[in-house]
């Protein structure tokens, strides 16, 4: 544990406060790297960007994944795990092949254009290399880990207490608000960490889907250990990922309250 | 009787092959209607139609005249309390007792006033911010009827409700569930398949077997005047007989039962060599100590040895082995000592007494 997570953590930490010149890094004690991520436009902008999309991105695969989550765990019946399981489907190729199936459906030649034109309509630009495009395919790419937070949840929900609800006076969607989404709010909050920290750093999905006004945070900061070799950069620019990462955690547990989860077994 | 509230009229209800609900009509007013039957019989499925959280396949129910069979159960304005009080666990006592309040929209005053009431009605007072696992079961109970009953509803289902509670709580809330329905003067439909609590509590009851009613009425008059076999042998402590009728004298059968005669009276479809069940309650027949020989007019009277005698305080059981190897319970005044076991003892019975139905078939 300590091997695998403290030590290349800190290992980043210190080399964001040194510096780095021709391909080279220089042991030189200094804190320009963040003065430059805190002061420069750009930097700001594309952590906001990235901010954004991680947003977006987690909305959209919260929408999608209750009702699939719900139906599987409801109506699954004996073949509630596989279902769940088979939603892992997105990484059984691999992600850059993934990816690559998503160009042929959103790209310029993809699926969707090409019927747009061949039934004379005009392309949607939309859907080509653009920041619209790289979202779907974060939300393809990260939406199993939420589906299989919230089917856990889900699998220790007592479906009855909706008809105790419904009895009561609520209708479906109030008694959702009311009972479901509270009680399973620790596998949902869960789900939503499992997205947006990802997508907080996504680099390859954005770098293939995005085109090239699509580019994120995590493309700006795979630049820096490519083609510019300013690994220190870098690695303050992994720092500040990790603290708006630990931020965000941070907010989602403060959502959470124990007594009001309906768990009775302890801390967790 | 007062007026209707719930009607029931022909309903029908199969699961796949299973007939849960078969030709059910019934009419509930202002009383506690308690609704008995042994496990599978349909019961809970019956509150469900009425709640509707099942919908029926053929029939309707009627509220107050309304046709609800239709609506879901969100708008139907019913209360229900369920078997293992399904509390929400996410909420305080306060917040599950006024959700049916909020659901409807009342405003905060309304729920308070509401609030403090039923809280008082059903002794809760000081528990508003526990949550449901720091309850006791009783306390459960309490919550789970005041939720059933804040928003005063047009009727109150309740399945089992206190199937879950020890024999002493049980006791106690038996009454308190009476003593709510007669304050707030609406329908309690209380399922149960305790027959005891079932007599205890209720003004009218139904008798469930297999989704269909067998009888239904005033508690005393299923008790005494069964109409089934079926009721006759399921309600109170029954000793079961089976026999032919040999001869029909003064109004009155004269029924074998392995060698034993048995008398009941007469009814119009009892023909000489039919088979017949012969029901009868186990308080209805006096034992007589020994050396006592009473008189047998209009009455059965049987000898046999009383193989033991098992004291239960008021009463006591008295299991009498009879000379066709059979055995019979009486329950009577717990006058005979236990020392005489093994003695020859007689038992009888008015002629009145026992419940007589022609067997399946009704020929032997
Ligand atoms: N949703 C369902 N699907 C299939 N069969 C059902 C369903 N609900 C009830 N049944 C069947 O219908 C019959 C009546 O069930 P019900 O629950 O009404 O009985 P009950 O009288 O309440 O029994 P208990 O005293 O055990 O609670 C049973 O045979 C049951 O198996
Ligand atoms: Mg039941």
């Amino acid at each position: 544990m300590l091997f695998f997570f403290v030590l290349p953590l800190l290992t980043t930490v210190v080399i964001s406060f040194w510096r780095t010149e021709s391909y080279t890094i220089i042991h030189d004690w200094n804190i320009d790297n963040y003065v430059v991520l805190l002061t420069k436009h750009t930097y700001l902008v594309f952590l906001g960007r990235s901010i954004l999309m991680a947003t977006a991105v987690t909305l959209i695969s919260l929408i999608y994944s209750w009702p699939i989550a719900y139906f599987i765990a409801y109506a699954g019946g004996r073949y509630k795990l596989v279902l769940v399981l088979l939603t892992s489907a997105p990484f059984f190729t691999g992600i850059i092949l993934r990816v690559t199936a998503l160009q042929q459906i959103f790209g310029p030649i993809g699926i969707i254009n090409t019927a747009l034109i061949n039934l004379g309509l005009k392309p949607i630009n939309a859907f080509m290399y653009s920041n619209f495009a790289s979202g779907m395919g974060l939300v393809y790419l990260w939406i199993p880990f939420m589906i299989l937070a919230i089917y856990l949840s889900l699998l220790n929900f007592n479906f009855d207490l909706l008809e105790v609800a419904k009895v009561n006076g609520a209708s479906p969607i109030k008694a959702f608000f009311e009972v479901t989404l509270p009680l399973n709010w620790i596998g949902t909050a869960v789900g939503i960490v499992l997205v947006f920290v990802p997508t907080l750093a996504a680099s390859i999905t954005p770098r293939f889907l995005g085109g090239v006004n699509g580019a994120l945070f995590g493309n700006i900061l795979a630049h820096q250990f490519g083609a510019t070799g300013t690994w220190a950069l870098g690695s303050a620019m992994g720092v500040v990922l990790f603290f708006v990462s630990i931020i965000a955690i941070f907010l989602v547990w403060k959502t959470v309250d124990l007594r009001r989860s309906g768990f009775t077994g302890g801390d967790i | 009787m007062s007026e209707t509230i719930l009607q029931l009229q022909g309903i029908y209800k199969n699961f796949g092959s299973v007939e849960a609900a078969k030709n059910i009509s019934i009419n509930v007013s202002k009383e506690l209607f308690a609704l008995l039957g042994p496990s599978g019989s349909g019961k809970t499925t019956m509150l469900r139609i009425i709640a509707g959280l099942e919908t029926p396949d053929k029939g309707r129910v009627l509220i107050n005249g309304r046709d609800v069979t239709n609506l879901p159960p969100y708008k139907r304005g019913i209360g229900m309390v369920f078997q293992d009080f399904l509390l929400f666990p996410h909420k305080t006592v306060k917040e599950n007792i006024v959700f049916p309040l909020k659901m409807q929209g009342k405003d905060e005053s309304t729920k308070e006033e509401q609030y403090q009431w039923v809280s008082q009605l059903v002794h809760l007072e000081g528990l508003d911010e526990r949550f449901p696992y720091q309850l006791s079961g009783g306390q459960k109970q309490r919550v789970a009827l005041a939720r059933g009953l804040v928003s005063r509803p047009s009727v109150l289902l309740l399945d089992e409700p206190l199937a879950n509670l020890d024999r002493e709580l049980r006791k106690e809330m038996e009454i308190e569930i009476r003593r709510f329905q007669l304050e707030l003067g609406i329908p309690f439909i209380y399922v149960t398949h305790n027959q005891e609590e079932a007599l205890t509590m209720s003004d009218r009851m139904a008798i469930m077997r297999l989704g269909q009613l067998e009888q239904i009425g005033d508690k005393f008059e299923l008790y005494h005047h069964p109409q089934t076999s079926f009721v006759a042998s399921f309600l109170g402590s029954t000793n079961a007989m089976q026999g032919e009728i040999k001869a029909v004298d003064n109004g009155c059968i004269v029924v074998d039962w392995d060698g034993v005669s048995l008398r009941a009276p007469y009814k119009d479809d009892f023909k000489i060599g039919m088979t017949v069940d012969y029901f009868l309650k186990s308080e209805k027949i006096t034992i007589h100590p020994p050396g006592q020989k009473p008189d047998d007019h209009g009455r059965t009277v049987i000898e046999g040895r009383l193989r033991d005698t098992i004291f239960k305080g008021q009463y006591a059981d008295y299991l009498i082995s009879l000379k066709n190897d059979n055995e019979i319970i009486v329950s009577d005044v717990p006058t005979i000592s236990p020392a005489l076991r093994n003695a020859t003892v007689s038992i009888s019975w008015p002629s009145e007494a026992p419940d007589v139905f022609p067997a399946d078939g009704g020929l032997a």
